[in-house]
């Protein structure tokens, strides 16, 4: 099915809470919003677009779509995001009711696996955001398998949503303080030790994700990672978000991703 | 005027008709279509498409990009479909009505006038813009248009290979803008753009390093404004060449200082990454503008500027 067509427009603030540690649930009344598929994501600035122009910082921030439900005359659009900088602090200043310019939904969606193909969702930090839905969908026709990393507990988004999907599920943090202490890919390294076929999807640091597509080469398994590079626009025109690819030049994160197959991306000219 | 008659927002920009004064810069609105979701391209003066070499080519390894207080860096580089596929690919899903402006650069002045060539075959073109702010390979880097020997054999060889409109479009980088319009009109131009992007540098101080692997990187956004503005307004008042007035335009408000400063028209540029209709809102604004002050053609704007006698230089 083709990813739904983007719209540009004011989306409602209807929560905004903290999630523990640094991380925000926003959730955004979003009318005229025409779906979206797994993985693709939104720009956010904070503020209406009506308002006077804020230029400081000035560009939106691309944030994947956790989830979304019909509501009113569209749906409530989900966010989960973490307080990293000057543009996400912005955002978790915004009240109910107040405004956030939005345009999206942007980039591919994942693939879904296919019917019987084990699923293993490997993602960290920020990058939890960007596979829920993918779980969410994927757990209707196959096994699916969800491995979350962060470095400690409070860094952990969305964990009770995964929970009350039913997939399988498995922590890891650096310090021990929720699930098994170490890395996320320690567990993938398990779980491919496993016979049979999987397909991995992984979403996180660049770091993570090029282990991640080790490993899995490694044991034959195919890999998709879905990149975060810095980006301007989100839909193809400033070319600010170039990926290198494996074959030479450059892919668009924002419109040709942002998940693309491991073996593609020429992991060492990454930032 | 009365207050039901529209007012007239048609302007003619270097012989170029355009319904309204308001384009889109080049490297900031793709080919075009990238926008169709979000605008009627046709509610726009026009958009000029991202600059195209003879060949496609590849741009700088990441990052390309980063921000800046109230704008942003980029060094993209010659990133392009080439002059061929734009051509053949991109051009045909352009929808009839749209006014298109080809931008083309080049690293030698005789692949400036080739593209130029290729580019004049084309009916559907309504005009070219020349872009001076590549660097020149034979005189070791600097920008074409930083060099007043270098932009008049540049213009001089492209206004030979096009009988179309042309439209120089000026560096910033230069310590006097006048003379390079001047070059402009004594080699033939049709018009001149300003500003390009305003050569700039970030760097991380946890690792020592600049932000942008090119190392130096062009800066746009509100922040060149009032730069872009100045320039203009210099611009405007060493020749008579139209001017198409470029730098931090996001707002009506911001479009109708430039016409004021003598510009012709405008593009928008980087406010398209954050909005990308908001070239439809920023032609809404001018008419509302026009009908608030009962104004009734927008070219009456064009350099109206008043400066108190006292103020005067
Ligand atoms: C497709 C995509 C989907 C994303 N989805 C989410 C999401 O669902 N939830 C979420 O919390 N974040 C997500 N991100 C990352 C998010 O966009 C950045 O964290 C955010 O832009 C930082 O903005 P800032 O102004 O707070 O930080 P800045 O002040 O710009 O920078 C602060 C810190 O954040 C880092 N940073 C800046 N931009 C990015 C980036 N694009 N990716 C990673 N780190 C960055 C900087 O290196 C710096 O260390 C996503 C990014 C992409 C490209
Ligand atoms: C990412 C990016 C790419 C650009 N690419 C081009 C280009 O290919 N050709 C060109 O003439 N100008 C290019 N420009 C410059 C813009 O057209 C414009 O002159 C400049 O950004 C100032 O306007 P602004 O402040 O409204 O963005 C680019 C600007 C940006 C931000
Ligand atoms: S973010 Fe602008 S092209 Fe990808």
């Amino acid at each position: 099915m083709a990813d739904p067509v983007p719209i540009r427009t004011d989306a409602v603030v209807v929560e905004n809470r903290s999630e523990g540690g640094a991380n925000r649930r926003l959730r955004l009344q979003v009318d005229g919003w025409r779906g979206f598929g797994p993985g693709q994501f939104v720009m956010l600035s904070p503020g209406s677009r009506a308002d006077v122009v804020r230029s400081d910082p000035l560009l939106p921030r691309p944030m994947a779509v956790y989830r979304a439900a019909p509501a009113g005359a569209g749906a409530v659009v989900e966010i989960l995001f973490k307080v990293s900088g000057r543009g996400t602090g912005l955002l978790a200043d915004v009240l109910p009711g107040q405004r956030v310019a939005l345009v999206g939904p942007l980039g591919r969606s994942f693939d879904l696996p296919e019917s019987g193909e084990r699923a293993i969702l490997v993602a960290g930090g920020t990058g939890i955001a960007s596979v829920y839905e993918l779980a969410a969908r994927a757990r209707a026709n196959t096994e699916v398998s969800v491995l979350l990393g962060a470095r400690t507990r409070d860094d952990l988004m969305g964990v009770e949503d995964f929970e009350s999907l039913g997939v399988a599920l498995r922590l890891a943090t650096e310090d021990g303080s929720a699930g098994e202490q170490g890395l996320v890919t320690a567990l993938l390294e398990a779980e491919l030790a496993v016979d049979g076929t999987a397909r991995v999807y992984v979403c996180g640091p660049t770091p993570m994700m090029r282990r991640c597509a080790e490993i899995s080469a490694a044991r034959g398994r195919p890999c998709v990672v879905s990149l975060e590079n810095t980006m301007a626009c989100g839909f193809g025109v400033c070319l600010g978000c170039a990926a290198p690819l494996a074959t030479g030049g450059y892919a668009l994160v924002c419109r040709d991703g942002p998940m693309f197959d491991a073996e593609q991306v020429a992991w060492e000219g990454l930032p | 005027m009365s207050a039901s008659q529209a007012p007239d927002t048609r302007v003619d920009l270097a012989g170029i008709p355009l319904r309204n004064p308001v384009l889109t810069a080049s490297g900031t609105f793709g080919y075009g279509s990238e926008f169709a979701p979000f605008l009627d391209l046709r509610r726009i003066g026009g958009f000029v498409a991202k600059s195209l070499t003879l060949k496609p080519r590849f741009g700088n390894p990441p990052p390309r990009i980063s921000e800046a207080p109230s704008g942003m860096l980029n060094a993209i580089s010659l990133e392009n479909v080439g002059v061929d596929a734009f051509i053949d690919e991109k051009l045909p899903v352009i929808p009839d009505g749209v006014t298109v402006i080809a931008s083309l650069f080049e690293t030698e002045i005789a692949g400036y006038a080739a593209v130029a060539e290729r580019l004049s075959e084309e009916p559907r073109i309504a005009g070219l813009e020349v872009n001076a702010s590549c660097p020149h390979v034979k005189s070791g880097g600097i920008e074409f248009g930083q060099n007043p020997k270098v932009l008049a054999e540049l213009v001089r060889s492209v206004r030979r290979a096009t009988s179309r409109p042309l439209l120089v479009k000026l560096s910033p980088n230069v310590t006097d803008i006048g003379e390079m319009a001047r070059v402009c009109e004594a080699e033939g131009a049709d018009g001149i753009s300003l500003i390009n992007a305003v050569q700039g540098l970030e760097v991380d101080p946890e690792t020592r390093r600049p932000v942008l692997s090119n190392v130096l990187g062009g800066l746009s956004g509100p922040a060149i404004r009032p730069i872009a503005l100045r320039m203009v307004w210099q611009a405007s008042r060493a020749v008579t060449l139209p001017i198409c007035g470029i730098g931090g335009i996001a707002t009506a408000a911001d479009a109708i200082k430039f016409l004021l400063c003598g510009a012709t028209a405008v593009q928008v540029g980087t406010a398209n990454y954050l909005d990308p209709a908001v070239a439809g809102e920023i032609v809404d604004g001018i008419e509302d503008y026009l009908k608030r002050h009962g104004i009734e053609r927008v070219s009456d704007l064009v350099g109206a500027l008043e400066i108190p006698p006292d103020r005067r230089s």
